[in-house]
C-alpha cells in the first residue's frame, strides 16, 4: 500500500553526485527535521529553474489519495547528473525521500529518488546548508 | 532513462593537462568554464574547500548571527542577487572571460555577471551595489580583485553568516596549471569581524560543459506559493 511513512532521517548514503543547491536557504522553506518518504505515482514534471518540480498522487493511511509537490535540484545541475524532463514519466511509480515544508502544506524537498526499476537517482536541491546550531 | 547510478560522480573528474595558458600580453589566462566547490557554509572544509574555522566576531556581527533566521526571509529565495561571496559559493559553474583590459565573471547561478577592469584605474565613486565595486591588478603571476562598495543587504553563505556594508573583498586568482585555479578569498569587515577571514578554494576547469541559461524568477513557486517569505526591504 502507498502511505506515507516517516521516517527516522536515515538518507540513502549511496545517493552522492554533483552537488545541487537550492537558490536559497534550505531552512528558510523547509524542515530538516521532519523528514519524509512519499510513495506515489508521478502527476506531472515542471522542468524550470530555479528548481524542478514533481507532481505526484500518494494515498495516505485511510486509502486516500492526495496531491503532493516535491521541489529538486536546479534543471541545470540535474542535466549534468544525468536527468531530463522524461526521467520521471507520468504514471510512474516512485518512492521519494525528502523533508517536508515548514508550512505544513503537502510540499516537499526532495533529496533521492527511487525509480520503479530499483534504482536509487540524487535529486536534491540543498546539500549541507542546514541550519548550524548557534 | 540515461540516469547515473545513485554512485555516479563519486569517480573525481580529471580534467585537462598542461602549462598555465597565457594571453599574447604574457598575462596569466584564467578564461574557461570552472567548477566551483559548493561552499554553503564558510566555516566548513569541503572538497577543495578550507573553510574559515572560526568566526571573530564583533558584538555587532555576533548579534546579527545569532537573530538571523532564514525562514524570516531569505533575500535569495525572492531571485534576488546573491552577491560575489555567495555567487562563487554556488556549486553551478562560472565562466571567465579575460582580456588584458578587463575580467569577467559569468556565473550561471541566475545568469548574473560581474565586470572588473583590470588595466589599473582606481575604484569608481558610485552607488553602492549587491556585488560591489570591483578593480584587478597583478602581483606576478596573481591576479587581486579587489571589492568594496556593497550595499550591505546580502550575507556571505547560504546559512546566513552576516557581513556589513564594510566588507572589503579581496581575491586572489593563481592558475598554476592548466586544468585548475586557486582562489583564495580574503574577508575583511570591521564592523562584523575582529579579523580578517580567508576562505582558500580549488576550481576545475570543465571544458566538457557548457554554461546554460538559470532564470531564477520561471517558476519560483514557493515565493508565490508563500513558503518563502519576502524579505524585509531595508
Amino acid at each position: 500500500m502507498n502511505i506515507i511513512k516517516f521516517t527516522a532521517g536515515a538518507a540513502l548514503a549511496a545517493a552522492i553526485s554533483l552537488p545541487v543547491h537550492a537558490h536559497h536557504s534550505f531552512a528558510a522553506e523547509f524542515d530538516a527535521n521532519k523528514p519524509v518518504t512519499l510513495v506515489g505515482s508521478v502527476t506531472k514534471v515542471e522542468w524550470q529553474n530555479p528548481h524542478i518540480w514533481v507532481y505526484l498522487d500518494v494515498k495516505d493511511d485511510q486509502g486516500h489519495v492526495q496531491p503532493w509537490q516535491c521541489e529538486g535540484g536546479a534543471p541545470n545541475t540535474l542535466t549534468r547528473n544525468g536527468w531530463s524532463r522524461d526521467s520521471l514519466k507520468y504514471g510512474e511509480q516512485v518512492t521519494i525521500d525528502g523533508a517536508l515544508a515548514k508550512d505544513g502544506s503537502k510540499t516537499c524537498n526532495m533529496r533521492v529518488v527511487k525509480l520503479p526499476d530499483g534504482r536509487t537517482v540524487f535529486a536534491g536541491s540543498s546539500g549541507g546548508d542546514a541550519p548550524p546550531k548557534k | 532513462m540515461s540516469l547515473p547510478a545513485a554512485v555516479a560522480g563519486q569517480d573525481r573528474y580529471k580534467p585537462p593537462a598542461g602549462p598555465t595558458p597565457r594571453l599574447p600580453s604574457g598575462k596569466v589566462d584564467f578564461s574557461g568554464v570552472w567548477q566551483k566547490p559548493y561552499v554553503p557554509d564558510l566555516t566548513k572544509d569541503g572538497t577543495d574547500h578550507k573553510g574559515v574555522a572560526e568566526l571573530p566576531f564583533t558584538p555587532w556581527g555576533e548579534a546579527d548571527w545569532k537573530k538571523y533566521d532564514a525562514a524570516e526571509g531569505d533575500y535569495t529565495g525572492a531571485c534576488l542577487p546573491f552577491g560575489m561571496t555567495r555567487s562563487v559559493n554556488t556549486p553551478e559553474p562560472m565562466q571567465i572571460v579575460q582580456s588584458d583590459k578587463y575580467f569577467t565573471f559569468l556565473f550561471e547561478q541566475n545568469s548574473w555577471f560581474h565586470v572588473v577592469p583590470i588595466d589599473g584605474r582606481p575604484h569608481r565613486k558610485g552607488e553602492p551595489t549587491w556585488f560591489g565595486d570591483s578593480v584587478g591588478h597583478w602581483e606576478g603571476d596573481t591576479l587581486v580583485i579587489d571589492t568594496v562598495n556593497f550595499n550591505g543587504r546580502t550575507r556571505l553563505d547560504t546559512v546566513g553568516h552576516p557581513h556589513s556594508d564594510q566588507l572589503h573583498l579581496v581575491q586572489r586568482f593563481s592558475r598554476p596549471d592548466l586544468g585548475h585555479i586557486t582562489h583564495e578569498m580574503i574577508i575583511e569587515d570591521p564592523k562584523t569581524f575582529t579579523r580578517p577571514l580567508k576562505s582558500t578554494r580549488t576550481f576545475t576547469l570543465r571544458n566538457d560543459w557548457e554554461m546554460m541559461e538559470y532564470s531564477c524568477e520561471e517558476n519560483n513557486k514557493s515565493l508565490w506559493e508563500g513558503r518563502i517569505k519576502i524579505p524585509k526591504r531595508p
